[in-house]
């Protein structure tokens, strides 16, 4: 056993190391691979929030009729930030990150998901912009693969220039909800990326829910985290209000091209459709939810909920994130 | 030993290669088996190594799940019937795993003298019993059957493990700073090299399965075993073998010894498989078709005056050796072996379950009754391998000794995906008669039916039930609805009722105050309170508060399990899939 090492001893050796190494990792994944490790104190969201936000907390821009979501996206995002559009929030050489409902393996015409043709305007627009990169991200609650597969969001967001990807277990970190604001949740697990661009758009899809009636602007970001979905959803609106003060998106853009009326959050049939050609551009997502949750502002189904009722609202206004009474609520229309 | 220096066999070499080539493509097979969901393919291809097995194909003759496909496996009789066991040298992943393994670990260990000719007979009582076994619907050669091992062994145990161990490597190395590691990560998820995890709970788990450790362990028993004897499970055991052995029988190909033998004894301690023997009266050597798997290693290699010929024919060929076959005794004991655990196994199926209202979970489109089931799976896996959600494991012996590793859900792991096999261009071209069950895709017996959309999304698995002292409405007051808002149903089988159930916020109040509360509340309702005390009642927590309460409606239900699996109570959840009403609902 002397002398240099032959051929077959070192492959056993190889085989035998790689067979610990394998050991090893597993034992790594097993408590810490889906969970994503412990982070310092400094991570935070390091998106910059549109450099009005803090004068538009109470305004927002709407775009409506016609056939085409993606003229009434230009048109909304003009409208709330000007002739410049895009370009008042991005700047050249920026990372956006997107995070559109991408949550259920269901077509745009279920209203379950953000309509593609909404996406690949945001990315083209972020691109002309001078953005470096756009990333295209949603923690999905159905099988990914089928969801961006099914939504037309994977196609329609590559073939317009962003990188989709699949959000990677080992890519979340544990982010500190030190704010004082944040009543409930003490640490919860952001993916990577949502955290790390320099532009976040939120873009929501308008529909039903079952447990907090409607799904907008301020539960989309449930697709940023990466922990126990379920356990989001004791106290949910307490928890919707932490996450959206630790995450603050630089625009939310609401999807009511169509709005889904009945079968929240997952849908899946034309019945539950109603169509609303709606597009509503805000910095506040409190703000924008507060609008869109209004049954005079969006075709809901009658008696199907009171705006106090969406509790998180009110909690997001209370945390100075936005308005939540309707008559103080600027509408560019 | 073979002598070194001694030239190969062009065929040695080729048959080396061959065996490379066949490997690699089991290994990309099973591959592309976990990533249907990305490429569908709806054809059998995935399988390709399970159709064309011969004994498969007679075991589910016998035991039940027979489909026609499984007539290619004819091929594989017809290349045993021209070139000896040519599969087991040339194509088969087990045999090929042998082979790395002992050129690896063994490759200088002195085995010439564990001839051992006697222990050759056992793969044919093997093959027998398990024969037996089936023509009573026991599906046990699927526990024995080399393609099933290999593809149970790397498909639930190593392809997972390894899957899992580079990918934490990769992690740890991005952690660390280093961006190539991130860069090879993205390219392994994209290209489907690594498994996709289901994403579910808890931000996606890694895939994994019941029993793999035991897996693993018994493949490294078998390979083990060749520190006995070179291809021990090969040479003695496999019944795969002892089948294609028999067919080797009419093989014209055939190691041949010429009268040139000098009785050297080379090609007996040679000879991976035990093919070479000394003929009886005779110091001569004779070969033996059904032990020959055609490595063409003796011809060059081990003889030393070149009497060995694996061909037709033969200068001065002396006499074959005779043909190993299982004495009377060994004969009768294997098939009385299997008559009788046919039965036993049979009966402990009765013991165990109620079959026909009762049975285990089972994969949409498995065989019903629950006994035809697991007579026709043959236990490789390819299901488990393919649910894209990890749904799907070996199971136990809920259901009987027989069952043994037939596919089962666990929910807490995995659920039955809606969608599942379904493509856009499916739905969007309107086809409503593609297959969309994965696991029925692939199975390469009738054992899992493929189900059409409409069907699957009505096949009932069983049926989910609150339990009240854990569902966290129910229980502890505390809202929730998680399994409502998943259940991909589009008439949910889950909805709610807002009723009023009691404060915990007012039971935190000590007796006194809840005692004034009741006081004050009596006298609101006898309109005798006055606007302070309104204004008192008002600033306490009321008693009762509105909660959304979750049911299930069982007739909707198909009990896929995605509320099992989301329901955020730790331990046994709070809804779970129960077996109740498995018949497919009107």
């Amino acid at each position: 056993m002397h002398g240099p090492m032959n051929r077959r001893d070192f492959l056993r050796t190889a085989g035998v190391a790689g067979a610990a190494l394998c050991g090893a990792a597993l034992g790594g994944c097993s408590s810490g691979g889906a969970s994503g490790s412990a982070d310092g104190g400094d991570l935070k969201c390091r998106a910059r929030p549109h450099p009005q936000a803090d004068a538009w907390k109470a305004r927002l821009a709407l775009a409506q009729g016609g056939d085409d979501p993606a003229r009434n996206v230009r048109t909304a995002i003009e409208k709330l930030c000007g002739a410049d559009g895009v370009k008042t929030f991005v700047k050249a050489g920026d990372i956006v990150a997107i995070k559109p409902n991408i949550g259920w393996a269901q077509g745009p015409e279920m209203a379950a998901t953000v309509d593609p043709a909404v996406v690949a305007t945001v990315v083209r627009l972020c691109l002309e912009a001078g953005a470096k990169a756009v990333k295209v991200f949603d923690n999905t609650v159905g099988m990914t693969s089928k969801c961006y597969e099914f939504s037309g969001i994977e196609a329609a967001a590559k073939a317009a220039g962003a990188d989709v990807f699949q959000c990677a277990p080992h890519r979340y970190r544990m982010l500190k909800f030190d704010d004082p604001r944040c009543k409930r949740l003490a640490e919860w697990l952001i993916y990577e990326d949502a955290l790390a661009a320099d532009v976040l758009i939120n873009i929501p899809v308008a529909k039903v829910h079952n447990l907090s009636y409607v799904s907008l602007a301020m539960k989309n970001l449930m697709g940023v985290q990466g922990g126990d979905r379920g356990k989001m959803h004791q106290e949910i609106y307490q928890n919707l209000a932490d996450l959206n003060v630790m995450i603050r998106p630089t625009l939310n853009l609401l999807d009511a091209t169509r709005i889904m009326v009945s079968g929240g959050p997952s849908g899946g049939k034309k019945d539950y459709v109603v169509a609303a050609r709606t597009i509503v551009a805000a910095t506040s997502s409190v703000t924008l939810d507060a609008w869109a949750t209004d049954p005079l502002n969006l075709p809901w189904p009658k008696g199907h909920h009171d705006v106090a009722a969406v509790k998180c609202i009110a909690l997001g206004a209370a945390a100075g994130l936005g308005v939540a009474e309707a008559g103080k609520i600027e509408v560019v229309a | 030993m073979a002598k070194r220096g001694k030239p190969r066999h062009p065929l040695h070499t080729l048959r080396i290669v061959c065996q490379l080539v066949f490997f690699a493509l089991f290994l990309a097979l099973l591959v592309l088996t976990a990533l249907g969901t990305a490429v569908t393919a709806h054809d059998n291809l995935a399988q390709v190594f399970l159709i064309t097995d011969p004994l498969v194909a007679l075991g589910s003759a016998l035991a039940g799940g027979f489909d026609a496909i499984l007539l290619l496996s004819l091929i594989v009789v017809a290349i045993s019937a021209l070139a000896p066991r040519a599969y087991c040298g040339w194509i088969c992943p087990l045999g090929t795993t042998m082979d790395i393994v002992d050129k690896i670990f063994f490759r200088n260990r002195d085995r010439s003298k564990n001839v051992a000719p006697r222990l050759r007979q056992f793969k044919y009582a093997l093959l027998l019993a398990l024969v037996v076994m089936a023509a009573f619907g026991i599906g046990a050669y699927g526990w024995f059957d080399p393609i099933c091992i290999a593809t149970r062994s790397f498909g639930t145990a190593l392809y997972p493990m390894a899957d899992q161990g580079v990918k934490a490597v990769l992690a740890a190395a991005e952690r660390g700073g280093l961006p190539a590691a991130a860069a090879l990560y993205d390219w392994a998820e994209k290209s489907h090299v690594f498994i996709r995890e289901a994403n579910f709970k808890q931000g996606g788990t890694p895939t994994a399965y019941a029993w793999s450790w035991v897996f693993v362990a018994l493949l490294v028993g078998l390979l083990a075993a060749q520190a006995y004897q070179k291809r021990f499970w090969c040479r003695n055991l496999c019944p795969l073998g002892g089948l294609l052995g028999l067919a080797s029988s009419l093989s014209p190909l055939r190691p041949r010894v010429s009268d040139e033998c000098t009785s050297c004894d080379a090609c007996r301690r040679g000879c991976k498989t035990g093919a070479f023997q000394p003929l009886k009266g005779e110091k001569k050597y004779g070969g033996c078709a059904q032990e020959c798997i055609a490595c063409w290693a003796c011809e060059r290699e081990f003889c030393p005056v070149d009497a060995i010929h694996i061909g037709a024919g033969a200068p001065r060929p002396i006499a074959p050796a005779p043909q190993v076959m299982p004495s009377r005794r060994a004969f009768l004991g294997a098939a009385a072996t299997g008559a009788l655990l046919a039965p036993a196994f049979l009966l402990d199926q009765r013991t165990r379950a109620k079959e026909e209202t009762n049975p285990q979970f089972r994969p949409p489109g498995a065989l019903r009754p629950d006994s035809a089931f697991m007579g026709a799976c043959i236990r490789c896996g390819e299901c488990m391998r393919a649910c894209p959600t990890n749904a799907l494991h070996p199971s136990e012996i809920e259901n009987g000794i027989a069952g043994l590793w037939t596919p089962t859900f666990i929910f807490n792991i995995g659920y039955c995906d809606y969608f599942c096999a379904v493509r856009k261009a499916d739905i969007d071209a309107g086809r409503t008669d593609e297959p969309s069950n994965l696991c029925g895709i692939v199975c390469p017996t009738g054992a899992i039916a493929h189900l059409m959309h409409a069907e699957k999304a009505k096949w009932k698995i069983g049926t989910a039930v609150f339990d009240k002292s854990r569902c966290l409405p129910w229980a502890r007051g505390e809202e929730c609805l998680t399994c409502e808002e998943q259940c991909p149903l589009p008439e949910k089988a889950i909805s709610h009722e807002t009723e009023e159930v009691i404060n915990l916020e007012w039971l935190k109040m000590p007796q006194p105050k809840r005692n004034r509360y009741e006081e004050l509340e009596e006298k609101l309702l006898l309109r005798k309170a006055t606007p302070r005390e309104i204004d008192e009642l008002t600033d306490m927590p009321p008693k009762k508060r509105k909660l959304a309460l979750p049911y299930v409606l069982r007739d909707r239900c198909n009990g896929c399990g995605t509320c099992e699996n989301v329901c955020p109570v730790d331990g046994p959840g709070g809804v779970r899939v129960e077996r109740l009403q498995t018949r497919e609902i009107k």
